[in-house]
């Protein structure tokens, strides 16, 4: 009988919160883009004397979060020190969790391999301060061959929630959802932006592989996985390198590989005997953590809807087909923008389908998010609602659409700017286009009178001569019937 | 006439009613640094220019009719583990020779907001490890009242300045001992409060969870104004208490100790206590005694055989932490190194005492896994178990009485290569601070060779009010700690 092998991976995500202060100082924790160590007091530079202070809104998005993963919350908490030498590390320990995190054993379903719902374990979800970036001053930026190094303090000290997964997943593909998923989530709970290209969001894998006969390989810990699709590479790549291993009767060693997505393979980077005695002690600069009375049952007061319950409310309250909701309800400012054009009377499908298609042409476009076009709920609605009601062309309604999105006018301003009516061309004013149409192409109109036109490709040409001439502002049934008309005639 | 001598408490009462300038007071001050530091090596920067000048600033403020501070014109001296923003904060250390903090701790703001002086900063062991101020980048201290001898450690230059009467009030850093045994062998008096009583943002640390700032003085009078001044809430502190202080002048109107319990400790009778220290402890009884006091007995079995070894453990645990940040990187020593390691091994190599290193690496194998659980875990029970005695203890009676320091101030180079011997000069005081006690060292008399005999006195968490009580009675009987010669032959 032929061996199989059986994939086990777990994911180790740090997310960086997105408080307007660092975990333990008053320094901001929008550090990308500005000037190096600019973003830095003596406290999270780890100045001689100086004291963490803990930044209680970091202790509410880690509760909303790990309530939001259905984690057991620790009402009392405290903080370690994690100590190893390396000088992006100012006090050459981190304060991080360890005996009691914040939030542990909880979960999250995903669309598993199959198609099927499955349950993925969360073990736990500690806090933990961000360190600072070394700077290599080589051409490409790496330590290879770099004559200097230089450091930046700016991140260290940004808030991080390191969410640690149960090895329940069991394909690239099912960690890349759970990654997905995840992100989504943080986005909800507005606690970060979740970027990963930008390093909000970062992820670590542990992966092994199981033998059906028995075997199992010993894990290796993945890093330096910019995106998802680096994700889904890395984890194909380690499958492959690891089975082949095995299918040989060697032994997979348990060591840090990093991922190199040019070359498209992972690199052993550590071995285990240089494994880190971190030696981790209670922080005693901080005192224990106890969550008042009732803090946990107020922070789960203010839990949004989580994306996968507006999912399904979608699906069931607007008749949408599953990938237009998956689309527009990726972000919570595109499924507010969904509900609220809704709820201004534009018609559900119309909106989703705007949504996805305009909307998000715009965003990506400009490289910009929802929430920083200059469009609001009530001006889409309204476009939309001309449409539905016939007063204005689909056409004609994407150049008003533009318009706005580029002077941030309302409807009423950019249909002017646009030189359009609302209301339409009809009845005289459209016989008037037409005439002067027919006589333009009067090869055409000849073809078509001497009844050669069979498949009725040169009357839809016609057609769309006057919708252009109009610029979608006529009803396209009226100018089907003028031109029969008028040909006719 | 010469301000010499005076308490803090009647400096800032005659430079309030214009008998003195602040600069008369800074100038007697420096005089009297610049004529015994030659031989006490005491200070390791003395700030004289900005001094007067700060003086001078403070001057024209009075005269211009600003309402002065409860400390205006009082010249101080801080140890040199405290950040003062643009004074070199060295911890008598090589790795922070040249290190200039760009902000003040929490107590130096307090002083000059109450209208201080500073004066400089005063020598110690290098990052406050060890008993007498050996340990030290710039050369020992020496104890004012035999200069051949230590003045204790590890705030021993500060000790000395009070003593020396360089300036009525210091500030030390106590650890396990830090400012109660140097003020003990230097025949002042030297408060370390309990933890959490006033912010140690700005102290350099040494043991996060043992460290706390306090007074040494002359006076008790002076201790109750230095915590009027310093003991108060501290955001930038998460470990500081956040009540309200009383105000600790009111301690001191006490008259009788009548209902007034105080405990001695059983355990002391297996130590072998130098002569005269038993006698200084008999002496401070009888006259609580007398005063009304009740003396009852009682027993801290753990915390007398237990407290060095678990103090030994947690204290170098911290440290080793604490101190790894100084690694070449941003500020202090860095040595020319060809790569990061070496630049790490280097630097510290050359930048760190015998002393620090030592504990640094026991600091380090006690967390080391595989021993966390046998040594730092143990060390945590024990130190729970201690304090739990303390509770029990203080359940019983108001205060404890017992020796501040095993024997009197010892021979400069006498213990230096003997580091157990060395670290027992700590074991009456290091189980208050296991336990976050406020304890105070006064003075208890002097020996056959003139040499100062500490008395600890120690109180339930937060009673430093009790402590100041009974101080001040002792005080009326005792009078205020005598200034020491310092070295020059025609004085005492
Ligand atoms: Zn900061």
């Amino acid at each position: 009988m032929k061996t199989e092998f059986f994939p086990v991976i777990g994911l180790e995500i740090h997310v960086q919160l997105n408080t307007l202060s660092k975990l333990f100082c008053p320094c901001s924790t929008a550090y990308i883009g500005t000037v190096p160590n600019t973003n830095i007091c003596p406290v999270c530079l780890g100045l001689p004397g100086t004291l963490p202070v803990l930044n209680g809104k970091v202790v509410e998005y880690s509760v909303i979060t790990a309530l939001a993963l259905n984690c057991r919350i620790n009402r009392a908490t405290r903080f370690h020190r994690k100590n190893y030498f390396y000088p992006d590390l100012p006090k050459a320990y981190q304060i991080s969790q360890y005996d009691l995190p914040v939030g542990e054993d909880g979960y999250i379903y995903i669309r598993g391999e199959g198609g099927d719902m499955k349950r993925i374990g969360i073990i736990r979800l500690h806090l933990e301060e961000d360190a600072g970036k070394l700077v290599h001053s080589a051409a490409d930026g790496r330590l290879a061959g770099a004559s200097a190094s230089y450091v930046d303090y700016n991140r260290a000290g940004v808030p991080l929630a390191e969410i640690v997964s149960a090895p329940d997943l069991s394909s690239p593909s099912e960690a890349k959802e759970y990654v997905s998923l995840l992100r989504q989530l943080v986005r909800y709970l507005g606690v970060s932006d979740g970027d990963m290209e930008k390093g909000s969001m970062r992820v670590d894998a542990n992966i092994s592989v199981k033998c059906s006969d028995g075997r199992w390989g010993d894990r290796s810990e993945i890093k330096n996985m910019n995106s998802l699709r680096a994700l889904e590479r890395a984890l194909s790549f380690e499958i492959k390198r690891q089975t082949a291993i095995l299918e040989e009767g060697g032994t997979v060693l348990q060591e840090t590989r990093h991922w190199n997505d040019s070359e498209g393979r992972t690199i052993s980077s550590r071995s285990k005997e240089e494994a880190h005695d971190y030696r981790y002690f209670p922080e005693p600069d901080l005192p224990p953590l106890f969550l008042p009375e009732g803090f946990v049952e107020e922070m789960e007061q203010t839990l949004p809807e989580m994306p996968w319950v507006r999912k399904s409310r979608f699906i069931r309250d607007y008749s949408l087909s599953e990938t237009d909701v998956a689309v527009i309800t990726e972000s919570p400012d595109l499924a507010d923008l969904f509900e609220r054009c809704v709820r201004e009377g534009a018609s559900s499908e119309r909106s989703a389908n705007w949504i996805r298609t305009e909307v998000l042409r715009v965003v990506n476009e400009r490289k910009t998010s929802v929430g920083d076009l200059p469009l609001s709920s009530h001006v889409l609605a309204q476009l939309l609602s001309m449409i539905d009601s016939g007063k204005l062309s689909n056409t004609a309604a994407k150049e008003v659409f533009d318009c706005i999105i580029e002077t941030g006018a309302g409807v009423e301003e950019a249909l002017k700017v646009c030189n359009l009516q609302s209301g339409g061309i009809s009845g005289s004013q459209l016989v008037e286009i037409i005439r002067d149409i027919l006589e333009k192409n009067s090869s055409v109109v000849e073809t078509i009178r001497s009844g050669e036109d069979g498949n009725g490709k040169k009357s839809k040409f016609l057609q769309g001569l006057v919708m252009r001439e109009t610029r979608g502002q006529a009803d396209p049934e009226e100018v089907r019937m003028l031109l029969q008309e008028l040909i006719e005639s | 006439m010469s301000s010499h001598g005076l308490s803090a408490s009647e400096i800032a009462r005659k430079v309030r009613a214009r008998e003195f300038s602040v600069t008369e007071i800074v100038i007697d001050s420096l005089e009297r640094i610049g004529s015994l530091d030659g031989t006490l090596n005491a200070m390791i920067t003395i700030e004289r220019d900005r001094a007067l000048e700060r003086a001078a600033k403070l001057d024209s403020a009075l005269a211009s009719g600003e309402g002065p501070g409860p400390m205006t014109g009082v010249p101080v001296i801080v140890k040199d583990n405290m950040c003062t923003r643009g004074i070199p904060t060295t911890c008598a250390s090589r790795i922070l020779s040249d290190w200039k903090p760009p902000y003040n701790a929490a107590v130096v703001e307090d002083l000059e907001k109450a209208g201080a002086v500073i004066l400089g900063k005063s020598n110690m062991d290098e990052f406050a490890m060890g008993s007498s101020t050996e340990h030290s980048a710039y050369g020992p201290c020496r104890n004012p009242w035999d200069t051949t001898r230590v003045p204790g450690g590890s705030s021993g230059g500060s000790a000395a300045a009070v003593a020396a009467g360089y300036v009525p009030i210091a500030l030390g850093s106590d650890t396990g001992g830090s400012i109660r045994q140097p003020a003990s062998l230097c025949g002042i008096y030297g408060l370390k409060p309990t933890y959490g009583l006033i912010s140690r943002y700005g102290l350099i640390a040494f043991a996060s969870s043992l460290d706390q700032i306090g007074p040494f003085a002359r006076t008790v009078e002076d201790l109750a104004l230095s915590l009027n001044v310093l003991a108060r809430p501290d955001r930038k502190d998460s470990t500081c208490s956040s009540s309200e202080r009383p105000d600790y002048l009111d301690f001191l109107k006490v008259g009788s100790l009548s209902g007034k319990k105080v405990g001695i400790v059983r355990e002391f009778r297996d130590y072998d206590l130098h002569e005269d220290i038993s006698r200084g402890v008999e002496k401070v009884l009888r006259i609580l005694q007398n005063a009304g006091a009740v003396i009852e007995e009682v027993s801290l079995p753990v915390t007398m055989t237990s407290g060095l070894g678990a103090y030994y453990i947690i204290a170098p645990a911290e440290a080793s932490s604490n101190l790894a940040r100084y690694d070449g990187v941003r500020y202090g020593l860095s040595e020319e190194a060809e790569d990061l390691l070496s630049l790490y091994l280097k630097t510290r190599k050359a930048g760190f005492g015998t002393e620090v290193k030592r504990r640094i690496l026991t600091g380090t194998y006690v967390l080391s896994s595989g021993y966390y659980d046998a040594y730092y875990l143990t060390a945590q029970k024990v130190r729970q178990i201690i304090t739990r005695e303390f509770t029990e203890a203080f359940s019983r009676v108001h205060t404890l009485i017992m020796p501040t320091s095993p024997s009197p101030a010892f021979r400069i180079g006498e213990l230096v290569d003997d580091p157990i011997h060395m670290y027992m000069m700590d074991v009456f005081t290091l189980p208050v601070n296991l336990a976050g006690l406020p304890g105070l060292s006064v003075n208890g008399g002097y020996t056959s060779e003139g040499l100062p005999v500490g008395v600890q006195m120690v109180g339930p968490r937060w009673g430093e009010g009790e402590i100041l009580s009974m101080a001040g009675v002792l005080e009326r009987e005792l009078g205020p700690a005598r200034i020491a010669p310092g070295g020059l032959a025609d004085e005492n």
